[in-house]
């Protein structure tokens, strides 16, 4: 089944890279994201880039947002376009197709992720090392590496799944718009809280061990990313996929 | 040897009966035309016969795979160009026979070798590294009959190639699926409502309507069961001469005109003996044709016998 997934992965990867759109949409906006990631903010915040534990954040977060923006495209875009019935009358097994579909996804934004990484550690040293060579410090390397990848795929897995479900590409982004909104309104109403509850917080989470907090959430997104790629392969079905 | 087999292949959504038992042979190495009306549920047959659903009743054969028990044995060795070319627009021609070389785990040598094999006789080999989005129809048809071809399967399934295809392009499609038939020696089993397809290309028809297999056989044999053969005449005919005519046992239905006359009989191999019989009235001839109904009549004359019945 693995050199399958591998072909799966091979195409989708060929069609976000390699080729994209005839009119080189899709890769102007890499460019862009690269720019973006890459010097514009690495500028914004000098040397702190390579060793605030914030960096943590915005390569945890990335990726979930750069996955969502493709991942909708994963079985929606296939039967919108009318390629998914001849890609399941072939000799593909239901898994080689679904795994290939998220490993694509999870590729995307790690490669996505790793690239920013490094132009953003290039833009560092260049503007601000003064001849001294900079690196990302090693939790914060570990941490966004292995984030990049729990994260991707866990928005892998919630996009295929929505892209499953879905009757268009667009009713897909829709919902993983949605969902995206219900993760961070809680994070947004931390600020509506009284003055009090949120020193009070803050308190609380000065005293806890990050190294601890930064593992928790690693297992936390571990299981989640196992559990709805399994709920996905539930939902995999070649016949109910061909009458939608 | 049988290539499909079908027996009493029933498959129904809620009410509608889309496949109403449905029992098909087609050897080995045929080219077999599957005709009727949209709607009339050759795409659901084709989905049937390559597992994609689960009958309701009866059973299928696929290359002596049983189509639901084992599915995945039929579309390793099956090609199929669905409703939809299926082709992915955004990747050049050559990457989309490349993927589809690559499920069926060819080497690259392999697969560089087939391309050029398939694309070559197309005219398409050339314009290999184009995104295939800005072609035209006709192109990107014949590139997904080349790539149904890619891993030299059994037996193809083409669920009406020329669809949506101007005279042209349809006519040049249809020689080239003749051409890779020939050279590549698989079965093939093509659903259309081009009747001119059918009768080109296949040497086995099957005519359906409301999922029910309304007749079976080569053209020939159809056109000779279906409807009577036709003599056409042209010239001047007395009164007396179309009476006499009319009057003949071998003549099943007459039909008359200011300088006309076609006449259904019952024999095509003893017309001279009408033609002579026209002479001797003092019938003026000016031409005699001898001709059998096309495949459109045929199926005309089919579909309406069903709706008759139906009634």
């Amino acid at each position: 089944m693995i050199p399958d997934i591998i072909t799966v992965t091979w195409k989708e990867l060929r069609e976000m890279f390699v080729q994209g759109d005839p009119r080189g949409r899709s890769k102007m906006s890499l460019v862009l994201l690269v720019i973006i990631f890459g010097i514009v903010l690495p500028l914004q915040n000098g040397r702190d880039w390579v060793s605030s534990p914030i960096s943590i954040m915005v390569w945890g977060w990335m990726p979930f947002l750069w996955v969502s923006g493709i991942v909708a495209d994963s079985f929606a875009g296939e039967r919108e376009r009318h390629t998914l019935e001849s890609l399941l009358s072939t000799r593909l097994s239901d898994h080689a197709i679904l795994i290939g579909k998220i490993l694509s996804a999870l590729l995307y934004g790690c490669i996505l992720t790793w690239v920013n990484l490094l132009v953003s550690l290039i833009t560092v040293n260049v503007a601000f090392g003064h001849g001294e060579i900079l690196l990302f410090s090693l939790p914060l390397s570990i941490g966004a590496i292995s984030f990049s990848i729990l994260v991707s795929g866990l928005a892998a897995s919630v996009g295929v799944l929505v892209s499953l479900r879905s009757g268009s590409v667009r009713q897909a982004q829709q919902l993983m718009s949605f969902g995206m909104l219900a993760l961070f309104i809680p994070l947004m109403l931390v600020q509506f809280l009284p003055l009090t509850v949120r020193q009070s917080l803050i308190r609380d989470a000065d005293k806890i061990n990050p190294t601890q907090v930064v593992l928790w959430i690693a297992v936390g997104l571990l299981i989640l990313d196992c559990i709805l790629t399994a709920i996905c392969m539930y939902l995999f079905q070649r016949s109910k996929l061909i009458l939608d | 040897m049988y290539a499909i087999r079908t027996e009493n292949l029933i498959r129904s959504f809620g009410k509608l009966k889309a496949v109403d038992g449905l029992s098909l042979e087609v050897p080995t190495g045929t080219v077999f035309g599957f005709i009727g009306p949209n709607g009339s549920g050759k795409t659901t047959t084709i989905r049937l016969l390559l597992g994609l659903l689960d009958p309701d009743g009866g059973k299928a054969e696929v290359l002596g795979f049983d189509t639901v028990i084992q599915p995945d044995q039929i579309r390793a060795r099956c090609g199929a160009l669905l409703e939809y070319n299926g082709l992915y627009e955004r990747l050049s021609a050559e990457d989309n026979l490349d993927y589809y070389g690559r499920i069926w785990q060819m080497s690259k040598s392999e697969r560089e070798t087939r391309i050029h094999q398939l694309l070559a006789p197309l005219d398409l080999f050339d314009r290999r590294k184009e995104p295939i989005g800005l072609w035209s129809r006709g192109m990107k048809q014949k590139l997904a009959v080349a790539r149904t071809l890619m891993h030299r399967p059994n037996l193809i399934f083409l669920d009406e190639p020329t669809a949506g295809l101007d005279p042209v392009a349809s006519a040049a499609l249809r020689e080239d699926l003749k051409s890779l038939a020939q050279r590549e020696g698989v079965t093939i089993f093509l659903t259309t409502h081009n009747l001119a397809d059918a009768e080109k290309l296949c040497s086995r028809v099957g005519v359906i309507n409301h999922g029910q297999l309304l007749a079976i056989g080569s053209p020939e044999e159809l056109r000779s069961s279906t409807s009577a053969p036709r003599l056409y005449l042209t010239g001047k005919f007395p009164q007396q001469a179309i009476e006499q005519i009319r009057a003949n046992p071998l003549v099943k239905k007459i039909e008359v005109d200011s300088n006309s006359l076609i006449l259904d009989l019952t024999d095509l191999g003893r017309s001279h003996e009408i033609v002579t019989l026209l002479v001797r009235s003092e019938a003026e001839l000016d031409e005699v044709r001898k001709e059998k109904a096309d495949l459109e009549e045929v199926f005309l004359s089919l579909v309406e016998e069903e709706r008759q019945v139906g009634k």
